[in-house]
């Protein structure tokens, strides 16, 4: 078969105007945030909590797809490698994100708080671990090792960009497998630090591993929304096409159903075994109008992507995949939402525009990070020594 | 006894087609061979691989499977059956105090139920796999021992419309067929 040579896919062509969206964002999320923390600090921080986990995920998503990648030798990834790594590059602003939620901490969790401790033998058993120096210190390690293998793993990738050796792209198989072991422990800790810690009292060990799933299934969501961007607008063509989006597809498929599997696990055996201390945390969750938003959240987090995902066709058609990423992004959003507020009001649901406007403010930094990492860099790592698996990917099932 | 033996055998053999097979050493020739034989107008043929072959579906104008939609029903069939089932026995026909739950425990049983969903969908693709496959079978055509190891082959069967022996047997020899024989398959 004859080839057609390729076009040099480039590099996004970022427009004023997409940085006029992204500045306008950020200021509404800043200025709404500012308002909210004037008038009700302790909603203002749930809200900054929910929005900063998420993208915490996100960028931490993109590193572990990235590094799973390195760490198997994949070949058919490598044209779509980029805008993992491109997610990678909110690492340093949620970095800052982390130190302010260090110091409002005091807002978040009662376990800070010296009096409550004093009269609560529970949490003085717990101060070994929930203590503001260990907290610090977790979080920064946490955001250190995330920020050093983003560095080692993007910036390597960045250098064959240059370079086209291929010894660069082997190095990163060893500093992968090392980040993988890392990534478990440490983002599970941060899960518990950050989310599972509102609530002092409660624990479940399965806790890390339910972020995992949601935190897979909205990267792919992101990731393929990204992709079908610079789809439609011809820059992979030749480089990225439906059989790439079928993979894609079929992790968010997977991590879809590994989230219910996940999440079921931890609610049944609470339920079964039915101690205080661990249904404290689904107490809330079943009454009153958090009920719905559980329920919700099990039928648009799993039952609608399952069955919107089952098709073949599903994962191979642009405009569908696109529907089913936008929803699960929401959902996702839900789903760290259902983890936050009920710490913040345990009868009613809590929420307006002011919760939307500070997540399109973080949105709008997300975006802004990884839109100008993809508008410095070549959105196909074109040098990569594996690229012709990536170009002849074919999918059959 | 001897007379069932018969029978299951009459049964188990397989009643080969006659017609002309192309042999080959390389698989993107042979792959090529099969999509200039369906462009000839021949619709229904076989190829044989010892492994799976990339874009041999595409070459040979396979459609889809519909097996999915025999795991997907049987799938919703079993996940059905499992609450059903849950039901009747915890509920119904032997309710049982369980650690004060009620006897209709929905979260309880959902482990049984996705085991059931799972067992029905996986059993039923599986048996209808089998079924279309014709297997079991005894003593089956073979055209060429070498195909379970390094060759591949196109069978082509006489009463296939569209079937012409001078043409075929050019069609093969020019795409880098080593062999062309006339076979049972």
């Amino acid at each position: 078969m004859a080839e057609t040579p390729l076009q040099n896919p480039g590099t996004l062509n970022l427009t004023a105007k997409a940085k006029t969206i992204y500045a306008v964002l950020m200021f509404v999320g800043v200025i709404t945030f500012l308002i909210l923390l004037m008038n009700n600090p302790e909603r203002a921080w749930h809200a900054y909590l929910t929005s900063f986990f998420y993208f915490v995920t996100l960028a931490v998503g993109g590193l572990f797809f990235t590094a799973i990648h390195h760490m198997t030798s994949a070949g058919w990834s490598v044209n779509i490698r980029r805008f993992s790594e491109a997610m990678t590059s909110f690492l340093p602003v949620a970095f800052v994100g982390a130190i302010a939620l260090l110091l409002a901490g005091d807002y978040l969790y009662s376990w800070l708080n010296p009096e409550v401790v004093a009269n609560d033998p529970l949490l003085q058993h717990k101060t070994p671990y929930l203590n503001r120096g260990f907290f610090w210190i977790r979080t920064i390690g946490f955001f250190g090792i995330w920020l050093y293998f983003a560095k080692i793993l993007v910036g390597r990738s960045l250098e064959v960009d240059k370079t086209g050796d291929d010894k660069t792209t082997l190095s990163l198989l060893k500093p992968s497998v090392i980040f993988v072991l890392l990534f478990a422990l440490s983002y599970s800790l941060f899960s518990v630090d950050t989310l599972m810690a509102l609530e002092p009292h409660w624990f479940s060990t399965i806790f890390g591993v339910y972020c995992f799933g949601g935190m897979f299934q909205s990267t792919m969501a992101f990731m393929i929304l990204t992709i079908l961007y610079f789809m439609k607008n011809g820059q992979l063509k030749g480089y990225v096409d439906e059989n790439h989006l079928h993979d894609l597809g079929k992790y968010m498929f997977a991590f879809t159903v590994f989230w219910a599997y996940i999440a079921f696990s931890q609610y049944m055996l609470i339920w079964y075994a039915n101690l205080p201390e661990e249904t404290i945390f689904f107490m809330p969750r079943s009454h009153g109008s958090w009920m719905w938003v559980s329920i919700g959240l099990l039928v648009g987090k799993f039952v609608i992507p399952f069955f919107a995902l089952l098709p073949q066709w599903a994962k191979r058609t642009p405009v569908h995949l696109a529907a089913v990423s936008v929803w699960i992004l929401i959902m996702q959003y839900v789903d760290m939402y259902w983890l936050v507020y009920p710490n913040l009001n345990h009868d009613e649901v809590v929420f307006n525009f002011s919760e939307v406007l500070i997540f399109a403010g973080f949105w709008g930094a997300f975006l802004f990070t990884t839109t100008r990492f993809l508008s410095k860099n070549s959105i196909v790592p074109t040098k990569d020594g594996r690229i012709h698996e990536s170009m002849h990917h074919h999918v059959v099932y | 006894m001897d007379k069932l033996f018969t029978t299951l055998e009459n049964l188990l053999r397989p009643k080969g087609k006659k017609g002309l097979a192309g042999i080959w050493e390389d698989d993107h020739k042979m792959v090529e061979a099969a999509r200039k034989t369906r462009e000839m107008g021949v619709k229904k043929f076989d190829a044989i691989s010892p492994f799976p072959l990339h874009g041999i579906d595409e070459a040979m104008g396979i459609p889809r499977s519909w097996i999915p939609w025999v795991t997907f029903i049987f799938g919703l069939t079993g996940c059905a059956f499992g609450t059903w089932f849950t039901w009747w026995t915890s509920a119904v026909d032997w309710p049982l105090i369980i650690a004060g739950k009620p006897f209709w425990s929905l979260p309880a049983f959902v482990p049984i139920i996705f085991e059931c969903t799972i067992l029905f969908a996986a059993l039923s693709s599986v048996g209808v796999m089998i079924g279309l496959c014709r297997m079991p079978t005894i003593d089956p055509h073979t055209i060429d021992p070498d195909l379970t190891c390094h060759k591949f082959a196109i069978f082509v069967p006489e009463d296939e419309p569209g079937f012409d022996q001078a043409k075929l047997e050019s069609l093969f020899k020019e795409n880098g067929a080593t062999d062309v024989r006339q076979t049972e398959f």
